[in-house]
Parts: structure tokens; C-alpha cells; sequence
């Protein structure tokens, strides 16, 4: 147990912080690509649910490359990490690390993005909430009429799950004949560009007689109500999306998007650092608190994971991204004539 | 062209004891200007989703004077024809000239001399029908697909490679394709069939395509002797985008038998990459082809996991992309720090000091918003430790063009290797190498009679000192490009060389003292012959 000697000698360091089990813990992480802006908000809110457990917090950058996570993780286990938070970039690839970790008894968490190993954990948002969450936001605009529906990359597995999400909304209505499904389609890299052709053509097809359209990300949507507006129908037509793309949310404000479906970071964050100590003290994986059982990745492999709810934004809750210090009121509110917005004035 | 006597009387004994090249020598950086519109080059890769792969160009001599002419994909625009008018160690400078070649929907272009006829020849892979156009001497060249038999089917087709089988007297051609591109909207699990074109049995053209099924999106394919069987397999690049199920594969060729995979049972890993391009090249010394394939983020170095000669080699590679400094995964230059689409590689030694340095081109598949706009083409200069370092921008060549296809040659024969790349929807670039003080060098081109004259899957070995370096001469791979020509070896202090010739059956030449600063013609069975231009 060389390590663990290591381990309790840096340890000492944090023994005045007070809770001795606690100080004695180190949580290593392992970005993909930490220069990418989006994971610094991450990494704050993991930073600080850690320290104030007196956890120490240490940390690798692959940047961008498979391989080089693989050495990473080792590193990250020879420097006495006690448990991993692993953000993969591919996910294939992770796995000699992984199951090299969890053989000497250190938890891995899968970080928003699966990790199929069923000794490791998984946290990140439901992607069939965020499907139920759009599609409620649409149904509850248009709830009969003719949908079309622009589904993301056919070979990334959240294009299913969110699918799936919305089924779950409006497979009644389908099968009473209340919804008629007039188009479908996955988009090739979920590109904007490919997005806005599919809804060309699917309007072209249906003679413009279509009601509603369940767009399963932002920058899809954003394709989807360009096609809309070359036909006079933006802002009559329901759109959904997800991420909280800034210019996105100005659609929110402006009525030609209905939702952004929107996964607040911070708390992905906390809640990864919170399971990582959790963990770490020798909880179970299933004792976890929140965990549940999911097998719906592309092996089915059953994993215990934790899902964290999105929070639908629409014109009536933009107020919740401004607060958050996600987007300024001037990003959301640009164009929107006074009056039409409560919180645009 | 003009043969002169052998300079043979040069060499002595004395070059036998010389160090390895470039020990203990602080690396040479090269330095690379674009020349792209003073010599004249004006060619834009065009078009749109059927055009989101390939981009390729051709570069050959078929006017005669050793200086190497070029066809520059057009995509949907017609392809254009360069005749090289540079002369040696000048600016290079090329004329647009009608060639017959000028087809549209041209993804990528192989040269090579299908019907032996001492005239290189030129396979247009087209999105529909593949066109193979044979050299009718002074750069014009006719449609020839009916003549030979050759079916150039209608896909999307992306890859080729070429060999000539043992006792063949006419090519196997290997055609890859990509996705049914009637599935614009729903593309995946598309992928439509490669063809292997073998030669009819009475020798006079080609038989029927056999498919080579399963078929996963081939973006670079490469007839190689992988285990020096005599037999070269054919590796292949696929594009995991697109495929389901998929992986990159090894076909065994065995002369007369059905094409088979090698499988887990060979050694043979299962590996899903964005395969894009192949370079190949004895980078590790084991005397085995190492192969580079790009992807996107890491690519991959692969080297057979064992070389030990006394058991039964295994189709079992390993990465060593990452110890070696090539994964190359992403921008190193240029501030965006998405990670990199790959394509077009190609070894080669761009600062004459005797170890194989990489050319990597590089450019967003179109708009991917999670990979690198601003993507940097990538120059890895190899070092004697076996590790490579990148010099892009010191070279002068790290273009943030959208690229996609690319050939590193010779184009002023100053013993100094050019650069040209092809971009998507943007003007191809050229580059002269003009590193100031360059070492030796030496210029090959092997010619054999009868069948396969330009001796393609021969083996060229180099001895300097102690030291031997063998390099498989092959028709393939790269990303939709390839080159006849010259092949060029970097010398670094060595003034001159021995060079061994393994030719196509397996026949081992003599040893050939050479001189380094010259152009050889190595003739099967005849002495070398100094060659120079003009």
C-alpha cells in the first residue's frame, strides 16, 4: 500500500482543516479539453463542494486526444486519487483506464458523457426528460396538428434518448390520431445547415402544413425556424431546442422558438464532486444517494447513475438564465419590442 | 530527358565507414514559400455535400522531361491539368494545358502505367463513374474504360490503390466508395461496396469487379506488403462516421483465391477511427511498413506488435502515435483549441537528413462545430530518437486552408521536396522548399520491362554506414492522391550510398554505389544511369 502511504502523507497538510477522513482524500479529474470555456463552470462548482469537505482537487487536461487521457487517468491514480471524475473524449478508447482504475478499487464517475463499465458510475442531465421537457413545452402550445420531428446525429445515443423522452409526451396523441407525425429525420452532425434542408424539405412535402416542430437541439432549431422564415411561419409555428444557446434564448424572447431546454453546469458540477466524495468514503455505488439503475446506453451495459433534472426556459422563465449569470438581459432581449417579454421590459 | 554515363567511378570504400546521417546535429527546420500564383496555379476543390470528402491531385511526368506535371481535383467543377515548366532549382512554374483529363466530379486522381505501355496512365475517381484515362503520350490522355474493361461503376468513390499480382500481366485495382449518396438526409450505415478489379484470365483487361464486402465508408486504401510475405494485403481507412458495425481492415490477396479478411484469430485489433488517409514508411526500423492513419483528434502510428522473425508474424499492430510525438490531435497554432479533422499524410524527408519526417493536411469536414475551424496544416520533423516534432508554422506551411488532398514531391528537381495541397471550396496551394544549404540527397526512379515497368511493391533499400532503411514503393493511400515519379531519399552527411532493389517477384539487385546530388534510372538487370534534366 505504497500509495495510500503517500496519500496520508500529503494528507497531513489538511489535518487542521478538522474533518480528518475527509482531509485525507484526493478527487482527480479528467477533462477531455479544459481549454473549452464551457468546463471552467464545471470545475468551479466541483472545486468548491470540495473544499469545503477539505477534498483535494487534482486535475489532467487531454486535450482533445484519447490516448493521451489513458496516460492521464494513470497519473491521475499514481498520484493518489482516491476517486476519478472522467469526462471522455471517446468514449471506446477510455476504457483500458477505467477498468484499470475500478481493478484497484478506485470509483470512476462518468462525467455527462457515458462510459459504459458497470463498475463505473454515471451522472449526468436526463436526456429523456430533456425529450419530455420539449415536447411538453411544444404540446402545450399545439397539442393536435401535424409535427415534425429533426432528431440529432443518428450515431450519438442522446439523439435516441431525447426521442424517446418525447415519445413518452406524445405517443397517445399519436396513436389517437390527434398528432400526425408528417416528418422525421436524424441530422448529420446535428449541423444547422443540414437541419434547416431537412425542414425545407419536409414543409415542401406537406404543402407548409405543418403545426409544430420538435427540434432536438438549439442549434438545429435555429435551421428549423431559418426554413420557417422563408415561408412567413416563424413565430407561428412551435419550436423546441435544448443547450441555452445564447442566440437561441433571443428566439425564446423574440416567439420564434417556444423552449430551450437548459442544463445548468454548476449543478452537474457539485453534484459529480458530491458523488466522487461519497464514493470515495466507500459507499456503494447503488447506495449512492439518487441512484438508479440505467441500462440504455448503445451496450446496454446496467450502470449506476445519477440524472439530474434540466430546467425548461421559455418566455416565462428567462428571468432564471439572466439570474444565473448565464446571459446578459441585453443578449437575451436584443430586437424584442417593449411590452411583449416581462423580463425584457 | 538525358541518360549520361554512370558516375560510379565516384564512390569508394571509404563511404562504407561513415557515421549514420544527422547524429548529434542540431535539426535543419526547412523553410517553405507559397508560389501558388506566380507559378500559376488557380484551382478551387468545389461543391457541396458530395464533395465534403476527396479533393485530390495527381502528380506524374507525361510530357518527358522528368519534371513532375499535375492534375488538380475540381470536384464539381471540371479537374485542371498543370504541365510542369519549372526548370531545376527555380520558381516553379506551371502552364494550364487541355489534357483530356478535364473531367468534372472528380473526387481524386491516381497515376500509374495500367497497360504497360511505358506511358502513365490516370484513374479519375469521380462521385459516379470512375473513369480510368489511358496516356497517349505529350500530356493527352483518352477515356478507356470500355478498351480495358475496366467498370467504373457508379458511387461515391473515394479510395484507390493499385498492385500487380505474382505473374500478372495487367494491374488489380482497388476501388474504395463511400456513402449511397441517395441518403443525403439519413446517411448512415450507407456505406456501398469497394471493388477489387482483377485482370481477366487471358491477361487482355479486366475481369468483373468483385465487391469486398463488408464495405465501411473507405476513405484511403493501400496494396502493402505488410509482412513481406511477397503478397501484399490491402489496408484500409474507413470512416467511422458513417459505418455501423464497422472497423479499418487488412485484406489478405492471395494469387487466384477469393480476397479474405484478416481477423481477431490473425492478431488483426479491432479499430474505429474517422480513417481518412494512409502514409506509409519504416519509421520504427524493423524493416516492416509502419502505417500512419489520420482521423479525427488522435491519429494513429501503427507498428506490428512483434517483428520477431522466427515466428509467424501476426497482423497485430500497435499505436505508438503518442510516444512518437505524431498524434497530432489537435491546432498548435492558430488559438482554436477544438481538436483536428485529418486527411491527406504522407511520409517523406523534407530537410535531406536522412530520416522520413510527416506531412499532415488538415481542414473541418465543413462546419462541425466540435471540431477545429481554424485547423492547421501539421509538418513533423523526425528526429534520431525516433520522435517527431512539429514545424508547420517555422516552414511556412501551416495553412488554415479547409485541406484535403496533397502530394509532397520534387517539382524543380532541386533534390529539395515541394508541397502542394488541395482545399475545399478554396484555391489549391503550392510551396517551394527552400531550405537554405539542404544535405545530400538522391532521386530514384525504378523501371523494369515488360509488365509493371514503374516496379510498383518493389522495395528500395538505402545503406549508409551500418545502417539500412527500406521503403515499399506503392500506388495508394495518402487521401484520394498519389505520385509516379521520383523517389526521393534524404542523405544527410553521407555523400554517398549503397542502394539495394527488391523488385516486384521478389528478386534482390546487387548492391549500387551511388553518388549522393544526382537523379538515378535504375533499370532491372542494366547498370544505374545518372539522369539529368533538360
Amino acid at each position: 500500500m505504497k500509495k495510500l502511504a503517500a496519500v496520508l502523507l500529503g494528507a497531513t497538510a489538511f489535518l487542521s482543516v478538522g474533518a480528518a477522513y475527509a482531509a485525507e482524500l484526493v478527487v482527480g479529474v479528467s477533462w477531455n479539453n479544459f481549454q473549452e470555456e464551457r468546463w471552467k463552470t464545471d470545475e468551479a462548482a466541483m472545486k468548491a463542494v470540495l473544499d469545503a469537505a477539505g477534498v483535494k482537487y487534482i486535475s489532467t487536461d487531454a486535450q482533445s486526444s484519447a490516448t493521451k487521457q489513458l496516460t492521464d487517468i494513470e497519473n491521475l491514480i499514481s498520484q493518489g486519487a482516491n476517486a476519478l471524475i472522467v469526462l471522455a473524449q471517446d468514449t471506446d478508447a477510455i476504457q483500458p483506464a477505467v477498468q484499470k482504475a475500478v481493478d484497484e478499487g478506485i470509483p470512476v464517475i462518468g462525467y455527462d458523457r457515458l462510459i459504459e463499465n458497470p463498475q463505473a458510475f454515471y451522472i449526468t442531465f436526463d436526456n429523456k426528460e430533456v425529450g419530455r421537457l420539449q415536447a411538453q413545452a411544444v404540446v402545450k402550445v399545439v397539442p393536435k396538428g401535424n409535427y415534425v420531428i429533426i432528431k440529432g446525429n443518428s450515431a450519438d445515443p442522446n439523439a435516441d434518448f431525447l426521442r424517446s423522452g418525447m415519445e413518452e409526451i406524445i405517443g397517445d396523441a399519436v396513436k389517437s390520431g390527434d398528432i400526425k407525425i408528417v416528418g422525421e429525420s436524424y441530422t448529420d452532425n446535428w449541423d444547422p445547415a443540414n437541419a434547416q434542408k431537412e425542414m425545407e424539405q419536409f414543409l415542401t412535402k406537406n404543402n407548409n402544413d405543418v403545426q409544430a416542430v420538435l427540434s432536438e437541439n438549439d442549434g438545429m432549431a435555429g435551421g428549423v425556424v431559418a426554413a420557417l422564415t422563408a415561408q412567413g411561419l416563424a413565430g407561428q409555428v412551435p419550436v423546441s431546442g435544448q443547450d441555452g444557446d445564447h442566440a437561441a434564448l433571443n428566439r425564446v424572447a423574440l416567439g420564434t422558438q417556444t423552449v430551450s431546454v437548459w442544463k445548468d453546469a454548476r449543478e452537474l458540477g457539485k453534484q459529480a464532486a458530491a458523488v466522487a466524495i461519497a464514493l470515495a468514503n466507500g459507499t456503494a455505488l447503488d447506495k449512492v444517494e439518487g441512484a438508479v439503475m440505467f441500462d440504455g446506453g448503445p451496450k446496454k451495459v446496467p450502470m449506476n447513475s445519477v440524472f439530474l433534472a434540466p430546467v425548461p426556459i421559455t418566455a416565462d422563465n428567462l428571468n432564471v438564465v439572466i439570474d444565473a449569470g448565464w446571459i446578459t438581459k441585453e443578449e437575451v432581449c436584443q430586437g424584442v419590442p417593449a411590452g411583449k417579454v416581462a423580463v425584457c421590459g | 530527358m538525358r541518360d549520361t554515363s554512370p558516375r560510379l567511378a565516384a564512390i569508394t570504400l571509404a563511404f562504407a565507414g561513415l557515421a549514420q546521417a544527422a547524429t548529434a546535429q542540431a535539426q535543419v527546420v526547412p523553410t517553405f514559400v507559397d508560389e501558388t500564383a506566380n507559378a500559376g496555379i488557380d484551382s478551387v476543390y468545389a461543391g457541396e455535400w458530395q464533395y465534403m470528402v476527396g479533393g485530390g491531385v495527381a502528380t506524374f511526368d507525361c510530357s518527358g522531361d522528368g519534371f513532375l506535371d499535375m492534375l488538380l481535383a475540381g470536384g464539381e467543377a471540371p479537374a485542371k491539368f498543370y504541365l510542369n515548366q519549372s526548370t531545376q532549382g527555380g520558381a516553379l512554374k506551371f502552364a494550364e494545358v487541355t489534357s483530356g483529363l478535364e473531367l468534372d466530379a472528380v473526387t481524386g486522381a491516381y497515376p500509374l502505367d495500367i497497360d504497360s505501355d511505358g506511358i502513365e496512365d490516370v484513374v479519375l475517381l469521380r462521385v459516379g463513374e470512375s473513369v480510368a484515362m489511358r496516356g497517349l503520350g505529350a500530356c493527352r490522355f483518352e477515356r478507356a474504360n470500355e478498351a480495358w474493361g475496366f467498370n467504373g461503376g457508379d458511387a461515391w468513390w473515394t479510395a484507390f490503390a493499385a498492385t500487380w499480382e505474382r505473374g500478372a500481366t495487367w494491374p488489380t485495382l482497388a476501388l474504395g466508395s463511400y456513402i449511397d449518396r441517395s441518403q443525403e438526409i439519413e446517411p448512415w450505415g450507407s456505406c456501398t461496396d469497394n471493388w477489387l478489379e482483377r485482370p481477366r484470365a487471358d491477361g487482355k483487361g479486366f475481369d468483373a469487379p468483385v465487391p469486398l464486402r463488408p464495405s465501411y465508408c473507405a476513405l484511403s486504401m493501400l496494396f502493402t506488403d505488410w509482412n513481406r510475405s511477397g503478397t501484399p494485403g490491402l489496408r484500409i481507412a474507413n470512416d467511422r462516421e458513417y459505418y455501423r458495425g464497422g472497423q479499418e481492415q487488412l485484406w489478405r490477396l492471395d494469387a487466384g483465391q477469393p480476397p479474405a479478411l484478416y481477423t481477431d484469430k490473425d492478431g488483426w485489433k479491432n479499430l474505429r477511427i474517422w480513417g481518412m488517409g494512409i502514409a506509409s514508411a519504416d519509421v520504427t526500423g524493423d524493416g516492416y511498413p509502419d502505417y500512419f492513419v489520420t482521423s479525427m483528434a488522435d491519429n494513429k502510428l501503427q507498428t506490428l506488435a512483434s517483428a520477431t522473425p522466427d515466428s509467424p508474424l501476426k497482423a497485430d499492430y500497435k499505436d505508438i502515435a503518442f510516444p512518437r510525438g505524431v498524434i497530432a490531435q489537435r491546432p498548435y497554432t492558430g488559438g482554436d483549441v477544438r481538436p483536428s479533422t485529418a486527411w491527406h499524410a504522407q511520409f517523406e524527408d523534407v530537410n535531406n537528413d536522412g530520416l522520413m519526417d510527416l506531412f499532415i493536411a488538415k481542414g473541418n469536414v465543413d462546419q462541425m462545430p466540435d471540431f477545429a475551424a481554424n485547423d492547421p496544416n501539421n509538418l513533423l520533423l523526425q528526429s534520431t530518437d525516433g520522435k517527431f516534432t512539429e514545424v508547420g508554422e517555422a516552414a511556412g506551411i501551416a495553412s488554415m486552408g479547409v485541406s484535403r488532398g496533397a502530394e509532397v514531391t520534387d517539382f524543380n528537381l532541386d533534390g529539395l521536396l515541394d508541397l502542394v495541397v488541395v482545399h475545399r471550396r478554396q484555391a489549391a496551394q503550392l510551396w517551394r522548399n527552400t531550405t537554405p544549404d539542404p544535405r545530400h540527397w538522391i532521386e530514384l526512379r525504378l523501371q523494369q520491362p515488360g509488365v509493371n515497368r514503374d516496379a510498383i511493391g518493389a522495395a528500395v533499400e538505402v545503406r549508409i554506414g551500418s545502417t539500412v532503411t527500406r521503403r515499399e514503393i506503392t500506388l495508394g493511400g495518402g487521401h484520394v492522391s498519389g505520385q509516379i515519379g521520383w523517389w526521393h531519399f534524404g542523405l544527410g552527411d553521407a555523400a554517398a550510398v549503397d542502394i539495394r532493389v527488391t523488385w516486384p517477384d521478389g528478386t534482390a539487385g546487387e548492391w549500387l554505389p551511388l553518388a549522393a546530388g544526382s537523379f538515378y534510372v535504375l533499370e532491372r538487370d542494366r547498370a544505374a544511369r545518372v539522369w539529368l534534366p533538360g
